[in-house]
């Protein structure tokens, strides 16, 4: 069957129910998924007498980012982000680097344990972090590697996942292109990381926005994994707005939310496509 | 192909492998052989063979803690994909209004748990929440949802499935990309109006992806923490103690390393025969693709 | 003093760093010295060690080998680890006593770190105990004391320089809060002591003319006397978040005892129940107190804002919240003792400051020395006045007095006041599990559910018993 590959046509329904439906739809789930946001915003620029007195008005008055100051009086946030990120950062960056040989190596050569290795990569595919992380823990806090981010960011260096779609992806590459880079007297090395890497971009790419956004994100691992604040990152920093004695402040929290969020939009902003099509795996078979 | 050198797979596999099985492989060898053990970190480990095992299934901890698990996860996975599905369906039309919409939907799965359940926990605050209020002037009780035994893990269902429909909608949009167009077409001429048209073309094409969108979202919610840990941290009256969150407990705030070890099994067995599932899904949407 | 563990001599890659660097966190610059005293601090040099403290936390040769051996320094200062579980108003007069401190000498400099609040703080010390990473100092809940003291992670204080001429407040010290049959080592020192106590609205008392309850019965009578409903909205007469603390308190009122004679888990027996089943139904039957939502803390704060929106009449909470809830009231605030059923009775709460064994030796000495600092007439003043706890020190609460504090602050005096009716702590290792698994969650899932008291403080004596 010819897939339509062209830009989104549209079939013309030729009934106006369903358009009306669709509005109406768009009506509301703009509202439910826009509301939020909104609400989140509002809150943040509102100063506590006026939260107190009036916490449903949608204007804050007076309008004071005070909030802001205060969240970053209460704690770091540049050092928070700077470590959330470059954790994230180095994840994605190792799990790339690590997924690319691996899931050549599965996908085009033939040896003696291929089968084994594969099956260990598949079946660590079912086992998630929250499986693990007792055993880990204890792990690290026999060598010392707790609150360091050594313990953040090496046990998701290698990816199951990303291997997994790296050979998926090889696979529907030609072994000439690999045979002629190789009578070109390239090195393995050279073939991986310069041959066939550009060919799977797409994909790699995909695993490196998901990753990184996962990660970022992340906030059971570094709960688990520490307990200073000489690596905490900005989820927990954020969360702990909330632990607060005698008083939720909530435009406080708000505003943590929102300078949490911050990069995240901005990238999902900047890379949505991308982003999109990573998630709904749509370059990835 | 042949490699060039008998090292240069195992060289390629090593890091990868080694990583894999330290962290994923040896801890849940490690779990199992811990479980054997009381310990409470600070003092000497003592073995007490499957006692943690028994406690846990004579006090029924096991099972409140598994169903209200599976109970959360069916809640989750049934709302965000129909609603997931519904806004696919509804919202696959050109138009920078539809494609901003589109966006605002997806954005909620991009942002933190944290960010989430915070923004949740503000709308739902008993006195000042918005929704709170919202739900009043609607007739409903008065009392702050999330702290009902009978209505918090219902709600943070409903947090978890707003996350989370963006997930589906947008997997699911894929999908619908890839119901050829001839189809559909074929069925508006022979005059069969949407429903029917859904029905019999769009929905059999689609069911793998639903597959592939259900094994994700169940295994996803099964593995739920963040939420719980900030909106309500098991409570109230244990209501929303879910499985992960049990583990977490167990082991950080009653440092009970054996119960949470046999805890941790016990998931990872449940969750294994998840993730097969899912695999097997994520197989047939593969191959429905290529074969498309 | 104590044998310590042996201490490797070659530092870590981390500590080396970790001597270079200083942090870019707020928190430390409200703790820099005052410009007078910043002759050490200049701009590039902190920049520098901005910088370098940034790479450390970033740094993945970040590798802590070996229980932590050497203090850390910071221009030539020992470094103080001092974790802490204090929020907001509170948590500000803490950080500024911190910085006077750090200002005031220049061998030491502490580094508060928040933690998030008493049960967090703690799940988060133990595991850092367990995995080599314990801060220094730490503050934690009497309840949970002899548990750690058992676990021999707290370094014993009696042979600290002065520690048994420190002149403190009976009641609060170690000796005064947990019952004394036994001679025990000094694990810790007095920091936030509280007694719970009752706060009430104190326009509405005098519209309505009310006599602050005295008995459980009074109580009651008030409670329905000021819970209005109209228009969908509730003002509650009383609120008390369903906890352990208040229920000890109900206990001893009932006249009974967590712990018998025998050193049995009784859990007050009868009067155990009793309290649970007022509760009940305050909550159920009459409707006049309002079931705060969430667990732990939170339960707290949800109680102290209902009272400062006035959704709630009269309230037991801490006197820690006194301070707080005087500021932010926009009516008066008055301050009761908690009412008898037989007899007077409330427990002590609030924090022992304990020093972690773990630590360097060094980093224990200057602990030391910011503790003693604390418990200081002058600090003790500045640390109860600005906050509603109680005062630690005689010379503290004599010069209070005779300064007319209490004359002019007449809620400071009602948990003072009290510390004549308290009654100790049982020194139980498991008191703290029994609290936290057996007692509280039951207390909350009956009131929430009305389930049979009897049934529920059965099950529980039970479960404490089984734990003990």
């Amino acid at each position: 069957m010819p897939r339509d590959a062209s830009p989104r046509a549209r079939i013309d329904w030729g009934r106006r129910a369903p358009a009306a439906l669709a509005s109406i739809a768009a009506c509301v789930a703009g509202g439910v998924w826009l509301i939020p946001y909104g609400w989140m915003i509002v809150t943040s620029f509102k100063t506590l007498p006026d939260l107190v007195a009036r916490p449903l008005s949608p204007l804050p008055r007076p309008f004071d980012p005070g909030a802001y100051r205060e969240v970053l009086s209460a704690m770091p946030v540049a050092r928070y982000m700077a470590t959330t990120i470059v954790m994230a950062g180095a994840i994605a960056a190792a799990q790339i680097a690590l997924a690319l040989p691996a899931g050549y190596a599965l996908a085009k050569l033939r040896f003696r344990g291929r089968r084994l290795a594969f099956g260990v990569v598949l079946a660590c595919l079912l086992v998630p972090a929250q499986a693990t992380f007792v055993p880990v823990f204890l792990l690290f806090a026999r060598l010392r590697w707790i609150d360091t981010m050594t313990s953040l960011v090496l046990p998701f260096a290698a990816s199951a996942l990303g291997t997994f779609l790296v050979r998926q992806a090889l696979l529907s590459v030609p072994d000439e292109i690999v045979e002629a880079a190789r009578m070109d007297g390239a090195s393995e090395w050279t073939i991986v990381y310069r041959v066939v890497g550009p060919i799977v971009r797409p994909t790699l790419v995909s695993l490196l926005l998901v990753s990184f956004v996962f990660h970022y994100n992340d906030y059971f691992w570094p709960l688990v994994m520490t307990t200073d604040d000489a690596v905490r990152t900005l989820p927990l920093g954020v969360a702990l707005l909330r632990e607060q004695g005698s008083g939720v402040r909530w435009h406080i929290v708000m505003a943590g939310n929102a300078v949490l969020s911050l990069p995240v939009l901005a990238l999902f902003a900047l890379a949505q496509k991308h982003l999109t099509r990573s998630v709904s795996g749509g370059t990835l078979t | 192909m042949k490699p060039r050198a008998a090292w240069h797979p195992w060289a390629m596999l090593a890091p990868t492998l080694a990583l894999l099985v330290v962290f994923f492989i040896v801890p849940i060898g490690v779990a199992a052989y811990e479980s054997l053990f009381s310990w409470d970190l600070l003092t000497a480990p003592r073995y007490v063979g499957l006692d943690n095992y028994r406690a846990l299934v004579a006090r029924g901890e096991l099972l409140d803690v598994a169903l209200r698990t599976l109970g959360y996860s069916a809640l989750v996975v049934g709302g965000a994909m129909s609603s997931g599905l519904g806004l696919a369906l509804a919202l696959d039309r050109p138009g920078r209004l539809f494609a901003f919409i589109r966006a605002s939907v997806f954005s909620a799965y991009v942002i933190s748990w944290v960010a989430v359940a915070l923004l949740w926990m503000w709308m739902l605050d008993g006195d000042d929440g918005l929704v709170s209020r919202l739900l009043r002037v609607a007739g409903a009780s008065s009392s702050p949802l999330l702290g009902d035994p009978r209505w918090a893990l219902p709600v943070l269902a409903v947090i978890a499935a707003w996350k989370l429909t963006g997930y589906a909608m947008v997997v699911f949009l894929a999908g619908l990309q890839g119901i050829p167009r001839a189809l559909l077409e074929a069925a508006a001429l022979d005059g069969a109006r949407a429903w029917a048209r859904f029905r019999n073309v769009t929905w059999p094409l689609l069911k793998p992806t639903a597959a592939f969108v259900a094994t994700t979202l169940l295994a996803t919610s099964f593995q739920a923490f963040d939420v719980v840990r900030i909106t309500t941290q098991g409570g109230p009256a244990h209501s929303t103690e879910l499985f992960v969150y049990a583990i977490y407990e167990q082991i950080f705030l009653d440092l009970r390393v054996g119960r949470a070890s046999a805890l941790s099994v016990v998931f990872f067995g449940l969750l294994f025969s998840l993730a097969t599932l899912q695999l097997r899904a994520w197989r047939a949407r593969a191959s429905m693709r290529h074969a498309a | 003093m104590s044998a310590r563990h042996p201490r490797t001599s070659t530092p870590c890659a981390r500590d080396a760093l970790r001597e270079f660097g200083a942090g870019v966190s707020s928190e430390r610059r409200a703790l820099e010295p005052p410009l007078a005293a910043r002759r050490t601090l200049e701009p590039p040099l902190a920049a520098r060690r901005d910088l370098l403290r940034a790479g450390a936390a970033l740094s993945f040769t970040s590798l802590a080998c070996g229980p932590r051996g050497r203090a850390i320094r910071e221009d030539g200062r020992i470094v103080v680890p001092f974790w802490y579980a204090l929020g907001d108003l509170v948590r500000k007069v803490l950080l500024d006593l911190v910085a006077q401190f750090n200002a005031s000498q220049a061998r030491i400099v502490v580094r508060p770190v928040h933690q998030g609040d008493y049960f967090e703080a703690l799940a988060k010390l133990r595991t850092a105990i367990a995995a080599g990473v314990a801060p220094a100092l730490s503050h934690v809940v009497l309840e949970v004391l002899p548990y750690l003291a058992r676990a021999g992670v707290l370094e014993p204080l009696d042979g600290y320089d002065g520690a048994a001429a420190l002149p403190l407040v009976p009641g609060l010290s170690q000796e005064g809060a947990f019952d004394s049959s036994t001679r025990r080592p000094l694990w810790g020192l007095p920091f936030n002591r509280s007694t719970p106590i009752a706060v009430l609205d104190g326009t509405l008392i005098e519209q309505e003319r009310i006599a602050v309850p005295s008995t459980w019965d009074e109580l009651a009578a008030v409670a329905r006397r000021l819970t209005r409903r109209e228009s969908g909205q509730v003002r509650w007469g009383f609120e008390v978040p369903i906890s352990w603390w208040y229920w000890v308190a109900m206990v001893g009122q009932a006249g009974g005892r967590l712990v018998d004679d025998r050193g049995q888990m009784t859990l007050g027996g009868e009067a155990g129940e009793q309290a649970l089943a007022f509760w009940q139904r305050l909550v159920r039957e009459q409707k006049v107190m309002r079931p705060p939502p969430g667990r732990d803390y939170q339960a707290w704060q949800s109680t102290s804002e209902s009272f400062l929106r006035r959704r709630v009449a009269m309230m037991w909470t801490s006197t820690a919240l006194l301070r707080y809830l005087e500021e932010s009231a926009p009516f008066p605030v008055v301050a009761a003792p908690l009412p008898r059923k037989l007899r007077w009775s409330v427990p002590t709460g609030g924090t022992m400051f304990v020093l972690l064994r773990g630590a360097p030796e060094e980093e224990k000495i200057a602990a030391w020395e910011f503790v003693r600092w604390m418990c200081a007439t002058d600090q003790a003043i500045a640390w109860s006045t600005r906050t509603g706890y109680l005062p630690v020190t005689r010379p503290a609460v004599e010069r209070l007095r005779e300064g007319g504090w209490y004359g002019a602050h007449p809620n400071d005096r009602v948990a003072y006041d009290q510390l004549e009716h308290v009654d100790p702590w049982p020194w139980v290792p498991e008191l703290f599990r029994v609290e936290r698994d057996a007692v509280e969650p039951r207390l909350e899932d009956a009131v929430l559910t009305g389930r049979d008291a009897h049934e529920t403080m059965t099950e529980a004596r039970q479960q404490a018993r089984r734990t003990a």
